[in-house]
């Protein structure tokens, strides 16, 4: 393995995930010790295969195949760890069981960040008319568990309804606080939807109201993200293209992450996924959309199985008035960066220096 | 799954073996039943504005559907193939973009269908009715044929009262806009015409800001672009109840309640009273 490693040293590297300078958030696959300790662990794991094979067999009820793979990824190392001979085997592997489970090809995309891409966001938060179209087309998208019993219906993207204030000659002699009498402020005021404080589950007639603003929410691919600061098993990490992703495999379901998120974008399987063979969407991305198991954390990632290949997120596509925008922030002739240089944006929760990707703008 | 398998084998010892297996089938895929239908009827759903720009779900490979659409809304909410039923752009000005880059779906094809426009009076020439019942000019004169179509013709919304129809339909070509210069500008490329007033948005359309593409996002990729009419009435622009020129639509259904939650009104209480 060491000996097909690409050399280093030379200017033009750029996909070799071994190179200590990858410019990766602090990578450990660079570690020039990880082969002893992989191939230690791995031989230790041969000793012992054959003899347990026969036993996690039984376990299952599935053939030996089945097992086999499950045998496998028990040993599988943390993604970042792997070296791409062992992302291939893990591709391979996943992609033998999904088709098996789905009845259909199932692919397994492992294509890494390209150089000169990091990836942003930005949406027109005057245009958002609330339709949830966005939510269900990530769900499309992202094979979500879409049962109906209690935590089995999981979507990514939350809008929320904000109500609009205003202020009311009605109430200008409202003292504040109120019906005590004692006046220490005005009360005229009908206070606005705040921040994250909303409505989730509106469900009009129509939309957009006359009374309501929305505002679409998901996970911000923060460039400082605190949840990849707490994960004590390292799984979810910022990818060198710009969002934070994680290694479902490696994901213990401890949901640390989803208490230190302070935009609540991270969802856990608390029940087995459901999701229908004929739904399925068999495009995905190791690191994005593949089908989840039980007890480990999800949240968006920007559609990693579309946007490494230059397509846009399905909630881009999907929205009806254009109100989400995708590009690249190192490209100055981007739509986001051209909204960067041009439009006023804002981040939420800007003063938890999480530094989002994702810009909300308007006109 | 237990559970099931559980009840499963009680009802298969009670000698009810094939009930069981049935039961179990469809307790396991409740879903299973609708979805079958689904294909047999052609699928079709509109895209930003209904009456626009619809679809017809197919599938341009198998188990890979060109678009999937909302059950509830009939919404389309998933592209397979975003330039699906494209064409490409053409020139545009200020746009320097690789022919075939920039791609739009055509709206020419839907105007043929009515075609009946074309042979009588708006046929290039004009009707040879005496008197001639077609305006000369630009100038806003009662159309008396025209009206009987268009029932709201006399309070067209757009401009508020200070542009009327031949300000952008070409008087005797049915199939045409027109612009500032009396020159034909095509159907599907109303940014041409729609630009000459609303040239703020023209410039954040063309820097992909304002409107919606699809395909690729890079910045040198090939992408579907949204023309304006596909998003916008331009016979009722100050539809919707914000005025801001998009009707109003049915929502996609809302988020799972809370585990023990009958509704959500909880979520309208707030913590500061008023
Ligand atoms: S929004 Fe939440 S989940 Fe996403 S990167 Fe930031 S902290 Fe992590
Ligand atoms: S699809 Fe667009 S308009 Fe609809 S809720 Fe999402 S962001 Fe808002």
């Amino acid at each position: 393995m060491a000996n097909k490693q690409p050399p280093c040293a030379g200017p033009a590297q750029d996909l070799a995930s071994d190179c200590p300078v990858q410019p990766a958030s602090a990578d450990p696959a660079a570690n020039p010790l990880k082969t002893t300790r992989r191939d230690f662990l791995r031989a230790g794991g041969m000793l012992s295969m054959s003899s347990l094979m026969g036993t996690a067999a039984l376990m299952t009820q599935s053939d030996n195949a089945n097992a086999a793979t499950e045998w496998a990824e028990h040993f599988q190392k943390n993604y970042r760890l792997m070296t791409p001979e062992e992302k291939n085997e893990a591709r391979l592997r996943l992609e033998r069981r999904y088709s098996d489970e789905y009845g259909k090809k199932v692919a397994v995309d492992t294509t890494e960040a390209q150089p000169g891409m990091l990836m942003g966001y930005a949406l027109n938060i005057r245009k958002c008319i609330g339709c949830r179209r966005c939510v269900h087309a990530c769900v499309a998208e992202n094979n979500q568990s879409r049962g109906t019993r209690p935590g089995e219906k999981i979507e990514w993207i939350q809008v929320l309804r904000m109500e609009r204030g205003k202020f009311e000659q009605e109430k200008m002699n409202h003292g504040y606080p109120e019906g005590l009498g004692i006046q220490v402020g005005g009360n005229a005021y009908t206070p606005a939807g705040q921040v994250l404080e909303g409505q989730y589950r509106y469900n009009p007639e129509k939309v957009p109201e006359a009374d309501a603003t929305y505002m679409p929410i998901a996970c911000m691919q923060c460039e400082k993200p605190p949840c990849v600061k707490v994960c004590p098993v390292r799984t979810t990490y910022r990818e060198a293209d710009g969002p934070v992703v994680i290694d479902y495999n490696w994901c213990i379901g401890c949901r640390m992450c989803m208490g230190a998120c302070p935009y609540w974008a991270r969802r856990i399987n608390v029940t087995t996924p459901v999701l229908p063979k004929e739904e399925m969407n068999p495009v995905t991305h190791y690191l994005g959309n593949r089908p989840r198991m039980r007890g480990v954390v999800e949240k968006c990632h920007w559609c990693l199985q579309r946007s490494r290949h230059g397509r846009y997120p399905a909630c881009v596509e999907v929205c009806p008035v254009g109100a989400r925008k995708f590009g690249n922030l190192l490209d100055p002739q981007s739509e986001v960066s051209k909204i960067l240089e041009r439009k006023n944006v804002f981040r939420l929760k800007a003063e938890l220096n999480t530094f989002p990707k994702f810009f909300y703008f308007y006109d | 799954m237990k559970k099931l398998a559980t009840v499963s084998l009680i009802l298969a010892l009670c000698g009810g073996a094939f009930y069981a297996v049935s039961a179990a089938e469809k307790a396991a895929d409740p879903a299973a039943a609708p979805k079958e239908a689904a294909p047999k009827a052609p699928v079709e759903c509109f895209e930003s504005r209904k009456g626009a720009s619809e679809v017809t779900q197919r599938e341009i490979k198998p188990g890979w559907p060109n678009v999937k659409c909302s059950p509830t809304t009939g919404a389309a909410l998933w592209y397979g193939d975003p330039f699906d039923g494209t064409v490409p752009m053409g020139k545009m000005p200020q746009l320097d973009i690789p022919e075939g880059q920039a791609v739009i779906k055509p709206r020419s094809e839907k105007l043929a269908l009515m075609p009946m426009c074309g042979t009588a009076c708006h046929n290039g020439v004009g009707p040879t009715f005496t008197p001639p019942t077609l305006p000369k000019g630009k100038k806003p004169a009662p159309v008396p044929t025209m009206a009987a179509m268009v029932p709201d013709l006399a309070n067209l919304q757009h401009g508020r009262g200070r542009i009327w129809c031949l300000d952008c339909h070409h008087t005797t070509q049915r199939n045409k806009l027109v612009d500032h210069y009396g020159d034909p500008v095509s159907f599907d490329q109303p940014q041409l015409l729609c630009g000459k007033c609303h040239g703020d948005k023209l410039r954040d359309w063309r820097d992909g800001i304002h409107g919606k593409r699809i395909g690729e996002f890079v910045s040198t990729g090939k992408k579907r672009w949204f023309t304006c009419t596909e998003c916008h009435n331009p016979h009722n622009v100050q539809d919707g109840a914000r005025n801001r020129g998009f009707v109003q639509l049915q929502p996609e259904p809302s988020p799972q309640l809370p585990r023990g939650m009958a509704n959500a009104d909880h979520e309208k209480l707030h913590a500061v009273g008023h």
